[in-house]
């Protein structure tokens, strides 16, 4: 009994820190510009792609592959990031919200058409950041892939929190986020911050591409519910609290994982939405409440 | 005296009409100019144009002689001005510290000689420098509203209804604040409703109706009645 609850701790912590990374950069698009990004699950495909893709250019048998990319993949998707904001963020953004709803619902549908066409629709399989081996903990087989998915996601999540809260560059991103008008009166360009947040964005779907693409494998048509993970979590942990939302999505794995485990993956993808409706009517503003500032 | 910030036929125009028309003033290093009127009378559409804010549709704004009007918002900072907006807008979710730190501009050694400058200034943000602004009290917030368009050391320091929702004797500490700023050297704009406080620390007292001004006067020539009747009448006075 011990045993199987650790281990499927340890799977919904794995699962739950990748969609934590996924709900990372999503939330901060949402706080950097007041707009969703609609294309945010496919970046995370995307990164999967990348990572497989540059798992082939790896000679044969080199050991920790998924960690011999991850700097690659998350400098792919950065520059990923930085193009969906020149593409469907910049040249809209006096327009309404709605209109980059739009633009990055495009740019999400023709990134997983174009993924479709060079790689084809079948699904692949990612670089494992470690060997095949277990670890025993309390008489339960723990994967060394589940452990080091869970230190990736941590570490990254860490480097997330020491740029905002520990650099001036953070500051500077969480000032501009606050209120536009008054960070450029305090001489901060936005157009320097809106670009960061978006490759810090893309960078952070990336690994959660990656990290996923391992144990689920990766298929063009994943984005959209890697978005919806993102969504809820947003809504859940409260629309613009970064933290809140990261939690969420830790919430929404472990959810997932168990119900999964005692009924059927299809009951738990029900009760979850189910959940969220609920939460939407009763508590709106989050489980976590919300922060100040702008629902898009 | 050398004219700090010098206004030449400022117009704005929003989509309801002309918000400023055709304003020409100046102030000089050391001097307080105190912009009145009666709401939507233009006070906050100056400000803001000279902030960089809003744009104008005609006329020129120069600080030090550089003509500073194509400057966008971020830029204006760097030419030497400093803004501090109605309703304070802080960044609630910054500490003192934190918000200091995002405005202050120049190098480590630079920032840590401005952050002194600043409690020395201001010794309640240095008591209170780890607190959330939104946590302060409105007399600490609008400190440190102030702190934040002083700390760059700006020639020219705008401010906008710094008395709105502020206690009496807050209100005492804000304006011998504001009065310090001229006498360092500042050349500082004070748009303000408290009319007689305004007039207390001014050098210069100017009335804005329906975006026209039609008072422009030494504050010690005027009293608050005579502010008071510009502001509603169509007399008009230039001196």
């Amino acid at each position: 009994m011990v045993e199987t609850s650790l281990q499927l701790l340890a799977t919904a912590l794995a699962l739950g820190s990748a969609y934590a990374l996924t709900a990372l950069g999503f939330v901060l698009i949402i706080n950097a510009v007041g707009a969703v990004n609609f294309a945010h699950g496919d970046l995370v495909m995307a990164g999967g792609f990348a990572a497989v893709a540059l798992a082939i250019l790896l000679p044969e048998g080199v050991p920790l592959p998924g960690f011999v990319v991850l700097p690659g993949v998350l400098l792919v998707m950065a520059i990923a990031g930085l193009a969906l904001a020149g593409v469907a963020y910049v040249p809209l953004r006096r327009a309404p919200p709605v209109s980059v709803f739009i633009s990055t619902i495009a740019v999400g549908l023709i990134l997983q058409h174009a993924i479709a066409l060079g790689a084809g629709p079948q699904p692949r399989v990612g670089p494992a950041l470690v060997g095949g081996g277990m670890v025993e903990l309390l008489g339960a087989a723990l994967s060394y892939q589940q452990l080091a998915t869970i230190a990736v996601a941590g570490v990254l999540c860490a480097a997330v929190h020491i740029l905002l809260h520990r650099t001036r560059f953070g500051r500077r991103l969480r000032a501009a986020a606050q209120d536009p008008e008054m960070a450029r009166a305090c001489g901060i360009d936005l157009r320097i911050t809106v670009g960061a947040t978006f490759a810090l964005a893309g960078a952070l779907a990336g690994g959660a591409g990656l990290l996923l693409s391992h144990q689920y494998f990766v298929t063009p048509t994943d984005g959209a519910t890697f978005m919806l993970k993102a969504y809820i979590a947003v809504v859940v942990g409260g629309w613009g609290r970064i933290w809140g939302a990261a939690l969420a999505a830790l919430f929404i794995a472990v959810f997932e994982v168990l119900v999964a485990a005692a009924v059927s993956y299809l009951v738990a993808e029900a009760l979850l939405y189910l959940g969220v409706l609920a939460l939407l009517m009763l508590r709106p503003q989050g489980l976590f409440g919300e922060a100040e500032g702008r629902r898009a | 005296m050398t004219q700090r910030l010098e206004l030449d036929g400022v117009t704005v125009t929003h989509a309801e009409g002309v918000a400023v028309d055709q304003a020409s003033f100046s102030c000089a290093s050391g001097e307080v100019v105190a912009v009145m009127g009666a709401n939507g009378a233009g006070k906050s559409s100056l400000i803001r144009a000279l902030a960089g804010a809003e744009p104008l549709s005609s006329g020129a704004i120069r600080v030090d002689g550089q003509d500073v009007t194509g400057m966008r918002l971020e830029q204006r900072v760097r030419a030497g001005i400093g803004w501090c907006p109605e309703g304070r807008r802080l960044f609630a979710g910054l500490t003192v510290a934190e918000t200091l730190d995002v405005a202050a501009t120049g190098g480590a050694a630079e920032r840590a000689a401005a952050f002194e400058r600043i409690f020395t200034l201001f010794p309640v943000l240095k008591e209170r420098r780890d607190a959330t602004a939104w946590t302060l009290s409105g007399g600490q917030q609008q400190m440190l509203a102030i702190a934040r368009a002083v700390i760059s050391e700006p020639r020219v320091v705008l401010l906008d209804e710094p008395s709105i929702g502020l206690a009496p004797v807050v209100l005492d500490d804000v304006f011998a604040t504001i009065r310090r700023l001229a006498e360092s050297g500042a050349a500082v704009v004070l748009a303000e409703q408290a009319v007689p406080r305004a007039l207390a620390i001014a050098d210069r007292a100017i009335v804005l109706r329906r975006g026209v001004i039609v008072l422009d006067v030494p504050a010690e020539r005027i009293d608050a009645g005579v502010v008071a009747s510009a502001m509603l009448d169509a007399g008009s006075e230039r001196a």
